[in-house]
């Protein structure tokens, strides 16, 4: 477990509680980046491991979690693309519908799937896209009236609010499918199955090193700032010297990374390693597999087609 | 920064992954036969760091935070091709295990922010450090500066694949079917908040970076800055840029700009300011009654065009005098860079009297 390497900081530390000493408490600035890092750091974790758990509900795994990667992996830019080529708000309802459907049957937990894309949905995408529903950005049918401007009616437009649908749904099923596909393949076979699929296999290495060793650099990023705010007695105050311990930091974690770098190829050609990679998982597509990929191919054609029939 | 999927049509994002997947072949080749065996665990650690960096917070005077991207100090340190794929493999963590830019997107998110960022950034940084010590403060601007530009070349690619959405993908009754901002909103909007936010921060990381590794850790720059020490450079050890930017390969980059940027002009609307025909002139609008005595008098003062209105003499075969017009218009300006490059090229030379040497791998 790549997450162990990480020694869980103190809830004091972590927690934005006022650091130890005589703060002004009146005064103190919110979000002060001493507390923000470490609290950053602990979201990438709990997401690494929520990501990585691929944890089925039950003794027995669904049907999504036992396909082989490769099938999910394709049939995922396959239903990404009948996603992006959808033309009616309707469409997308439907597809998002049935995305939960297949995330129950498929032995995902619905719950947590649901808030999670809904969570990010609105916060990104519809604050962003609010203004675009007004006509002075998409113009045409005004569908309610806000103010007038040179004697025409100006704003909300018809045209605006499908626009928002569709951008919305289909954040809404791209990151449902997207989520669909991680959480129920773990890691090393989401990587594996990369590496099937052709990219060439030294990326694959570099990724799944990089992502083994993110967890360590990220333990040493967190002891940096933990020890800064350990010796944090006065509200911090966002001034240049702060920004310097910034650059410091960075700039240690480079120096850092060459050093484990060198120390990790060493260890490495002390194993035997002279530039071959190789991999233990091997993939055996079954009928079922066959099945999954012909599915989600006839499922983006439907898309398709009956997007085309409603326009 | 980092587009969601949904926010670009198929058709943009096939056209992002052309341009990144070669790029990405070039990176792991050039990166490959540098570093042979110890190219894994390098660009893994280096890949973990970009991940990291863009974790940080970076404190801002109002006292809120804001995150950098950092994609210029690592191309600083190790070289823009190296930084491509360590920018890379970060983009893929972020896009497949923490859902911040998506599957779909990610070759549009990989040319903005893996190749233009780290490779902006390098050249402006290459072009102001000059040939200045390794500790001078010169080096420490330029680093900033490099940042500030990488992270605004990278929000106005954004800019311009989410402002060029509404125009050609729409429904018929005109509701548009991604991003919905137009160029003339996408581009204001994302060039303010870089240039007033995220730039600033990306140029506090990158100088402040770079000024606590040549105060402390020099070493690791030594991969970029070969030949470099503390000491202004002598004359026995030359240390001048090498040929990334010689005459050739500024010319065919103009040019290459160029015919990128020129489909935008036929997307923008309105036409060109004063640009117009005198007999064109609204001259109403204007509160004009006639056309100018001195306009009308001047404006036929040269007729003598090679190919007048984009056309030949005799008015024939319209599309292929369009083309020779386009042609030849592109070379021109190739050529006139070309030469205003060897003209500095040939002046700098005389005055520094030794001849560049390729010293960069």
């Amino acid at each position: 477990m790549t997450a162990r390497v990480l020694k869980p900081a103190p809830a004091w530390l972590v927690s934005s509680e006022q650091p130890i000493g005589t703060g002004r408490v009146g005064r103190r600035k919110r979000a002060a980046f001493l507390e923000k890092t470490p609290g950053d750091g602990a979201e990438v974790v709990r997401r690494a491991m929520y990501a990585e758990s691929a944890d089925p509900r039950g003794d027995r795994p669904g049907v999504l979690f036992r396909i082989d990667p490769r099938i999910k992996l394709v049939a995922l830019v396959v239903l990404l693309l009948g996603v992006a080529l959808v033309h009616t708000p309707v469409t997308l309802a439907v597809v998002y519908l049935g995305l939960v459907l297949l995330a129950w049957a498929g032995g995902v937990s619905v719950g947590a799937f649901v808030t999670r894309v809904w969570l990010f949905v609105p916060l990104f995408t519809a604050v962003a896209l609010a203004p675009a529903t007004l006509s002075v950005i998409t113009p045409g049918e005004v569908l309610v009236p806000l103010w007038t401007w040179h004697g025409a009616q100006e704003g909300i437009t018809s045209q605006g609010l499908t626009s928002a649908g569709l951008v919305i749904l289909r954040v809404a099923c791209s990151v449902s499918l997207v989520l669909l596909v991680t959480i129920s393949t773990s890691w090393n076979r989401l990587l594996a199955a990369l590496g099937a699929l052709g990219v060439p296999r030294i990326f694959v290495m570099v990724i799944a090193m990089a992502y083994r060793y993110l967890f360590v650099l990220l333990g040493s990023v967190l002891d940096m700032v933990l020890a800064r705010k350990a010796r944090t007695v006065q509200p911090v105050a966002h001034t240049a010297g702060d920004r310097r311990f910034v650059g410091a930091a960075v700039g240690t974690l480079l120096g850092r990374a060459g050093h484990l770098s060198e120390e990790v190829h060493q260890a490495m050609t002390a194993r035997g390693y002279a530039g071959q990679h190789h991999t233990l998982t091997g993939f055996r597509a079954s009928g079922m597999d066959l099945l999954a990929l012909a599915a989600s191919l006839m499922v983006a054609v439907v898309i398709v087609g009956g997007d085309h029939l409603l326009r | 920064m980092h587009i969601p999927d949904g926010y670009l049509s198929p058709q943009t994002c096939a056209a992002a992954y052309a341009v990144a997947v070669p790029t990405l072949a070039v990176a792991s080749r050039r990166v490959s036969a540098v570093l042979r065996t110890k190219q894994v665990p390098l660009l893994a650690m280096f890949a973990a760091v970009s991940f990291l960096v863009m974790m940080f917070n970076v404190p801002i005077p109002d006292g809120t935070t804001a995150h950098a991207v950092g994609a210029v100090i690592i191309a600083i340190v190790l070289g823009p091709w190296a930084a491509v794929i360590a920018v890379s493999v970060a983009l893929l963590f972020q896009a497949l295990l923490f859902g911040d830019g998506g599957v779909l997107a990610y070759g549009a998110n990989v040319v903005n922010m893996a190749i233009l960022m780290p490779f902006v950034g390098y050249a402006v940084y290459r072009l102001i450090a000059g040939r200045s010590a390794l500790t001078a403060t010169r080096r420490v601007v330029a680093a900033g500066l490099a940042g500030f530009v990488g992270i605004n070349a990278a929000g106005l690619a954004t800019a311009i694949e989410l402002g060029i959405q509404p125009d050609l993908f729409h429904t018929a009754a005109g509701a548009p079917l991604y991003s919905p901002y137009h160029l003339s909103q996408s581009i204001p909007a994302m060039a303010l908040a870089h240039v007033i936010v995220a730039g600033p921060v990306e140029a506090v990381l990158t100088a402040g970076v770079f000024g606590y590794l040549v105060r402390a850790n020099p070493s690791a720059l030594a991969a970029t800055h070969p030949g470099l020490s503390g000491e202004p450079s002598s004359s026995s050890t030359p240390s001048r840029p090498p040929g990334l930017l010689s005459p050739a390969r500024v010319a065919v980059g103009f040019v290459v700009l160029l015919a990128a940027l020129s489909p935008l002009g036929l997307l923008a609307p309105g036409g060109a300011f004063g640009e117009n025909a005198p007999d064109d002139l609204p001259l109403a609008d204007l509160g004009l009654d006639a056309i100018p005595a001195g306009m009308e008098r001047y404006a036929g003062f040269w007729s003598h065009t090679l190919l007048g209105d984009y056309g030949f003499a005799d008015g024939q075969n319209a599309t292929l005098a369009y083309w020779v017009c386009a042609v030849l218009g592109i070379a021109i300006v190739g050529i006139a860079v070309y030469a205003a490059g060897r003209l500095f090229v040939w002046t700098t030379r005389g005055r520094s009297g030794r001849t560049p040497v390729q010293v960069h791998s």
